[in-house]
């Protein structure tokens, strides 16, 4: 039952809706007891509040007959009497106030004065007049005129607060005791409430289960059979039995319609059965028929095709020989071209070769007068070598002349000095020839120098003819080794000529035989091109072999394609009764066992 | 004796009272000294040594027949001594200086003439004692003379044979 069924949902809800409408139903009658209660109390209170008030309306009119009559008393007395004593009067006032609610009273003269005053503090006190602290206006008072002429009049002051006192305690003690039976009476609502909750609950409960017991074994089971076959039913399995035997009518006759229904299902759901196998096994052979036709068309197509492939593959062939072949003829043609140039290209060669060889020998010759030229320059350098060297000497002769001379120089300058000594010891005599040696040695000093001078630039003149020497020392040994080259240049340069000429000889036998080539390359050029026309024309006659092949191709292609549409119906046939048995297989007609008997067969 | 030269070498003095003297150089300093006691300048010396005599004696020279004695005056005035080059020269000085003697000098300079106001003398001190005079004596200074752009010192001639005797 983890499904909940229909019959105990609508249950279960109508349950729980009664248990709401019984909740609700009490909670509305306590709620009206309750304020039936209230109103009750109060009313009840209100009475006794008047009631105590006309108490006490009625008490305060009893006190004031009694002082009343006490004090007419009183003067009755004091009116009757002849003589009245002090003592007396005090006696009296004494009487007055022995009266519980009496709080002061005054005997007055004639004036309105009073003489004699007596009030209850503690206790009893007296004074000629009453003392002013004591409130007398809140009280009530009560005025008598006697009409003696010791008294004239008398004041009696009063209080009734103890007696309202007393009634408003006890009216208090009666409005607790009314509360007090209301809270009890409110405990015993609550309690009722509780019960009456309690109650429903479990009348509910029984009601519900005793619905749900009678619902299960009247209707619930004789459905679930029912929801059982269905079940089956569902599942294509018409091969099930219908129980007819339930407990309530209607249930009986839906059961036995069931079954009817079923059993005509069955019959006819056999028959297509058998139909759609038979279809299917004929659509099977016709299938293979078909196949194996277009197999056929195949095989013969893919021979065409192949002998198509062939004869177009001769055909190319022999186009590529007659291309290669008119290629071959280009190609001649090329070389007969290319072999002119090459005669021509050999012709100029031998010509530029004979201006070599003449140039050659120009050049040995120049190479001769370069030698002669060489050899005249070495005679020259090695003269002026020798004259340097006679430059060298020349200046070393010249060294020793200045030297000679700064000798000279210095003779003379002590001449001089000799002489200016011997002036001056002749005195003023030899004056005049001490200038005049003076003058001498001046010279001789001069002489000195520019021997001097002389000789440092004859140093300088022998240093710069040795360097001039080694130099041209230098340039003769290079032009020598000129002159060495130059000649082994000269002979090189005979060698070669030589060479040169040898070649020319042979550059012109190359012209001749390269004219002969291109005589025979011209021949052959033609005869290619014979060739490469008789190839063209076989070329043309195996395209026209190859074209009509292909149409013997093409034709059997066409029926291959038909045989083709014919094996795609029958697939076609086959794939609709396979759908068919699919759609039928499902339904169960007879029992299980018998079922797979069937399907061996197939 | 020397009183009396020097008596007739002042008698000789110029009249515009100017004086002369030869110059030479010695070891880079400048000497001079009066050209009236000089009789001759002598180049090219043979000199022929005195194996005895002190180093100061260089040697005799033959000049035109006569005999001189030549001192090393480097070595009078306390400097070392100097092999004979080709700028060496011999000062002959006059018989009433010394007898026949000259000296050899490094380089001779020229003869010049100055003012007798530009020579200041060396004053000689008459109080000092026999000792000290002696030593005055050897003194070869004369006195300064004070040229354009230096000093040149002037010796006396006739205390060089005296001061080679003092030295020994």
């Amino acid at each position: 039952m983890k499904q909940t069924g229909i019959a105990t949902k609508i249950i279960l809800l109508s349950c729980g809706v009664a248990l709401l409408l019984m909740v609700v139903g009490c909670i509305l009658v306590v709620q009206y007891e309750m304020v039936l209660l209230n109103n009750m109390t109060d009313t009840k209170i209100d009475e006794k509040e008047e009631y105590f008030f006309y108490l006490l309306h009625h008490e305060k009119k009893a006190v004031t007959q009694q002082l009343n009559k006490q004090i007419n008393d009183l003067i009755r007395l004091m009116t009757s009497v002849d003589i009245i004593y002090a003592q007396t009067f005090e006696f009296q006032i004494q009487m007055i106030l022995m009266h519980p609610m009496v709080i002061a009273a005054e005997f007055c003269d004639k004036k309105g004065q009073s003489f004699l005053a007596a009030w209850q503090s503690n206790k009893v006190e007296m004074a000629t007049r009453l003392p002013d602290n004591l409130d007398i206006k809140s009280l009530h008072m009560i005025k008598k005129n006697i009409g003696i002429p010791a008294v004239e009049m008398i004041r009696l002051y009063y209080s009734i607060d103890t007696v309202r006192q007393k009634i408003i305690s006890m009216k208090k003690k009666e409005i607790d005791e009314i509360n007090e039976t209301r809270t009890n009476i409110y405990k015993q609502l609550r309690g009722l409430f509780l019960a009456q909750a309690i109650g429903s609950f479990f009348v509910v409960g029984l009601l519900g289960g005793v619905l749900i017991f009678s619902l299960r074994k009247l209707i619930l089971n004789p459905i679930q059979n029912i929801l059982q076959v269905a079940k089956q039913l569902r599942k294509l399995d018409l091969s099930v039995d219908i129980n007819s035997k339930h407990s309530s009518h209607e249930l009986n006759l839906l059961s036995l319609a069931l079954g009817e229904l079923v059993d005509g299902f069955r019959k006819i759901i056999a028959d297509v059965k058998e139909n759609a196998n038979m279809l299917s096994e004929s659509a099977d052979s016709m299938t293979g028929i078909a196949e194996e036709l277009t197999s056929h068309s195949e095989d013969a197509e893919s021979k065409a095709s192949d002998v198509v492939e062939a004869s177009m593959q001769i055909s190319g062939n022999i186009h590529a020989i007659a291309n290669n072949v008119e290629q071959i003829s280009d190609n001649m043609d090329d070389v007969s071209s290319t072999s002119n140039f090459l005669f021509n290209n050999i012709n100029s060669v031998a010509n530029a070769i004979e201006e070599l060889s003449a140039s050659l020998s120009h050049v040995g010759e120049r190479v001769k007068n370069g030698t002669q030229i060489a050899e005249q320059a070495v005679l020259l350098a090695q003269k002026a070598g020798k004259t340097v060297t006679i430059l060298r000497h020349a200046a070393d002769e010249i060294g020793g002349v200045s030297e000679f001379i700064q000798r000279i120089a210095h003779k003379t300058n002590i001449l001089s000095l000799n002489a200016t000594i011997e002036a001056a010891s002749a005195g003023s005599a030899g004056r005049g020839f001490s200038v005049v040696a003076s003058a001498i040695q001046e010279f001789a000093e001069q002489s000195s120098r520019a021997a001097k001078d002389i000789t440092e630039r004859i140093v300088g003149v022998q240093k710069g003819t040795s360097e001039i020497e080694t130099a041209f020392k230098d340039v003769s040994s290079i032009i020598k080794e000129m002159n060495e080259s130059s000649e082994s240049i000269s002979f090189a340069v005979t060698e070669q000529t030589k060479a040169v000429q040898e070649i020319a000889s042979n550059a012109l036998e190359a012209d001749e035989r390269a004219r002969n080539i291109n005589v025979s390359i011209d021949d052959l050029s033609r005869s290619v091109n014979d060739a490469a026309e008789n190839t063209a024309q076989v070329a043309m006659g195996a395209n026209d072999v190859s074209t009509r092949i292909q149409g013997v191709s093409e034709s059997i292609s066409f029926n291959r394609q038909i045989s083709h549409q014919i094996n795609e119906a029958a697939i076609v046939l086959n794939h609709l009764s396979g759908n068919l048995k699919c759609m039928v297989d499902p339904f169960k007609v007879s029992q299980p066992q018998k079922n797979y008997q069937k399907r061996s067969k197939k | 004796m020397n009183k009396l030269k020097n008596i007739t070498s002042e008698q000789k003095k110029l009249p515009e009272s100017k004086r002369q003297f030869c110059s030479f150089q010695m070891a880079g300093h400048c000497f001079g000294v009066d050209i009236l006691d000089v009789k001759e300048i002598i180049d090219e010396v043979v000199l022929t040594t005195i194996h005895h005599a002190p180093s100061e004696m260089l040697g005799f020279v033959n000049i035109r027949g006569h005999v001189h004695l030549v001192l090393d005056l480097r070595l009078l005035l306390n400097f070392s001594s100097k092999p004979i080059d080709e700028s060496s020269r011999v000062l002959l000085f006059h018989p009433n200086v010394g007898e026949s003697f000259g000296v050899m000098v490094d380089q001779i300079g020229h003869m010049i003439e100055v003012e007798e106001s530009l020579i200041e003398y060396r004053l000689t001190d008459e109080n000092l004692s026999g000792i000290a005079r002696d030593f005055r004596k050897s003194e070869l200074e004369k006195g300064v003379c004070k040229l354009k752009d230096r000093l040149l010192i002037i010796l006396d001639a006739s205390k060089f044979l005296s001061a080679v005797e003092l030295k020994r």
